[in-house]
């Protein structure tokens, strides 16, 4: 099989194709909501709300079979996302209360499965999903899924970016914080249902932090990164699913889509992460061998979340 | 020893053991790099089984790695510590779900990698756990009082000419230990449940550091046997109720810590009037 075979030679294939169709947007969604999560900061409630979609899998499966699939997730993520939040604005939010919250949901998951019939396979697929087995019918469910999450997303764009960067600012000028935080966990939660279908609930996380983060080491403009980041996301995830593809075919070695997928999103951070070094490191010596006296650049410019003081930790603390 | 006694010593050795280190996590907010290591020894666990050697000698192995790795995110430029860790956390699913599918015909079974599966544990765990216990109760007793200082006053420890990266590393050090040997009773997803509840538990309801440090064991110990037994009469997964077990008494101190911030008892609102204050 030759190279151009792999990149676009399969994807004639009826399943490929609906694959890569479902893979593209979601892939430019994640990417656009995960510079949001990063700029905020959002990674670990991120996680929580993958963690907590995983019961709605496992109920709407064991109610509906994989009709159900979707309508049970999307339930359990606006659940968790509006608990999450809640969490948040009460003040009990610290990152072990969110460590709790998901554990509790995902055990849930896994006893609602455990009850079922074929325990083994059905875990194993609700954990590392199905991408390429995804039935023609709920092709439209999922993008319809996606279009609202980078809709409410959209419509807030700017107030979001301002609440990223200024917290204070944002509520002075009468931006309701709780409405903000609800329409991006929300947003993100349907990232989640739409890609725990497709890749597994245990690898959405890539998908929403791994563009972001690579977003935020190629451009210093704000309003690059999403862009960047979308471009980032659908590249990868093309790239990933021809690379199972050909070891699948070609390689006969039975490599999982969607770990796949995420290992390749994996190594592309990889990728960008080494250029910036090396970039750093010439830009570097450039000005020790020049002598230039340039902006002292600060090492890692703080991300807009961890601007607020960190509060040291204090054993009383509710 | 029947399998379900050994159960339960496995579940009250392992419940401690997390705990006590959970206290540590919890007090100094590493709760989600404790979560990545936990996802991330997966694929040392894998590849452990696949070679023969132990499983919890890859995943000590994998999850040195990771922390290696992590760090090393860390510190370039506009990635914070929690990129790394959800980095890491997600590479590692993919690599250890890629390695299985390579590897046909496992001895182990994926989901008692990440879910446990403690009826199954064997001496051999259950002294790992135990000595890896009795090695983090000997260090907090040593230096417990640098660990605390740390802790509570990091710039007042930087200020008194002490170096964080020790206590930094002693800290992940015994973190990732812990972790690695509460892999056979509840696996990798859930093995934070035993390190972050029962310590943020312990947390609402001990006002102190020591007794954070001596009440967290005792939940996770309590966890694990209720755990246990439930799954036994309930008939499901023991892993998973385990961590609900663990759940379960975070919201009873919640709901204890709620109630005693209410005024039970009324208190006569002291007022001063011009005429008390001539008087008196």
């Amino acid at each position: 099989m030759t190279l151009i075979d792999a990149l676009f030679g399969a994807f004639a294939l009826p399943f490929m194709a609906r694959a890569l169709l479902v893979m593209l947007v979601l892939a430019v969604v994640a990417g656009v909501v995960g510079v949001l999560v990063n700029l905020r900061g959002l990674e670990f409630i991120s996680d929580g709300l993958t963690h907590a979609v995983f019961p709605g899998l496992a109920i709407g499966l064991a109610l509906g079979g994989t009709a159900g699939l979707v309508p049970g997730a999307t339930v359990a993520a606006l659940a968790a996302a509006v608990v999450l939040t809640w969490l948040d604005r009460a003040g009990i939010t610290s990152d072990a209360a969110i460590a709790i919250v998901l554990t509790a949901m995902f055990s849930v998951g896994v006893i609602v499965v455990s009850r079922g019939d074929d325990y083994a396979s059905e875990l194993e697929a609700l954990l590392f999903g199905r991408v390429l087995t995804i039935p023609p019918e709920s092709v439209v469910p999922l993008i319809l899924v996606c279009l609202v999450a980078v809709v409410a997303v959209a419509v807030t764009m700017k107030q979001q970016v301002f609440r990223a960067f200024d917290r204070s600012g944002s509520r002075a000028v009468g931006d309701s914080a709780l409405a903000l935080d609800l329409t991006l966990n929300a947003a993100v939660a349907l990232v989640v249902v739409a890609a725990a279908s497709t890749v597994g609930t245990l690898l959405v996380l890539a998908l929403l932090i791994v563009p972001g983060a690579a977003a935020r080491l190629m451009t210093e403009r704000l309003w690059w990164l999403f862009p960047v980041a979308a471009g980032f996301a659908a590249l990868m995830a093309w790239l990933g699913l021809a690379v199972g593809f050909a070891g699948s075919v070609a390689g006969g070695v039975d490599l999982p889509a969607g770990s796949t997928i995420v290992a390749v999103f994996v190594v592309g951070y990889g990728v960008v992460l080494l250029g910036r070094w090396i970039a750093d490191r010439r830009r570097g010596s450039a000005v020790r061998a020049g002598g230039l006296e340039t902006r002292p650049t600060p090492a890692g410019a703080p991300r807009p979340a961890e601007t607020g003081a960190p509060r040291p930790a204090r054993a009383g603390e509710r | 020893m029947g399998y379900f006694e050994r159960a339960l010593v496995a579940a009250i050795v392992i419940g401690a053991g997390t705990g006590f280190v959970g206290a540590l996590v919890v007090l100094r907010r590493r709760t989600f790099f404790a979560q990545a290591l936990t996802h991330g020894t997966y694929p040392g666990a894998v590849a452990a089984a696949a070679i023969g050697v132990s499983v919890p000698l890859g995943a000590a192995a994998a999850s040195v790695v990771l922390v290696g790795v992590m760090a090393g995110i860390a510190r370039v430029g506009r990635q914070g510590a929690q990129v790394a860790a959800g980095i890491v956390l997600t590479g590692g699913f993919a690599a250890g779900a890629i390695l299985q599918s390579l590897l046909p015909g496992l001895p182990v079974q994926a989901e008692s990698l990440l879910v446990g599966s403690i009826l199954t544990v064997n001496d051999g765990d259950i002294l790992l756990a135990a000595s890896v216990a009795i090695v983090s109760v000997i260090t907090v007793a040593v230096f417990g009082k640098e660990i605390a200082f740390s802790t509570f006053d990091p710039p007042g420890f930087r200020a008194a000419g002490y170096r964080e990266w020790p206590i930094e590393l002693l800290v992940l050090g015994l973190t990732a230990a812990t972790v690695v040997s509460a892999l056979p009773a509840v696996g990798a997803i859930l093995a934070i449940a035993l390190i972050a509840a029962p310590a943020a538990a312990a947390r609402l309801v001990v006002p102190t550091y020591r007794g954070i440090l001596f009440t967290a064991p005792v939940i996770g110990a309590a966890s694990g046997v209720i755990g246990v037994l439930a799954s036994r009469v309930l008939a499901v997964a023991a892993g998973p109720s385990i961590a609900l077990a663990a759940t379960g008494f975070f919201i009873v101190a919640l709901v204890i810590s709620k109630l005693r911030g209410l005024a039970w008892r009324r208190v006569a609102i002291p007022v001063e009037t011009a005429e008390d204050a001539r008087t008196a």
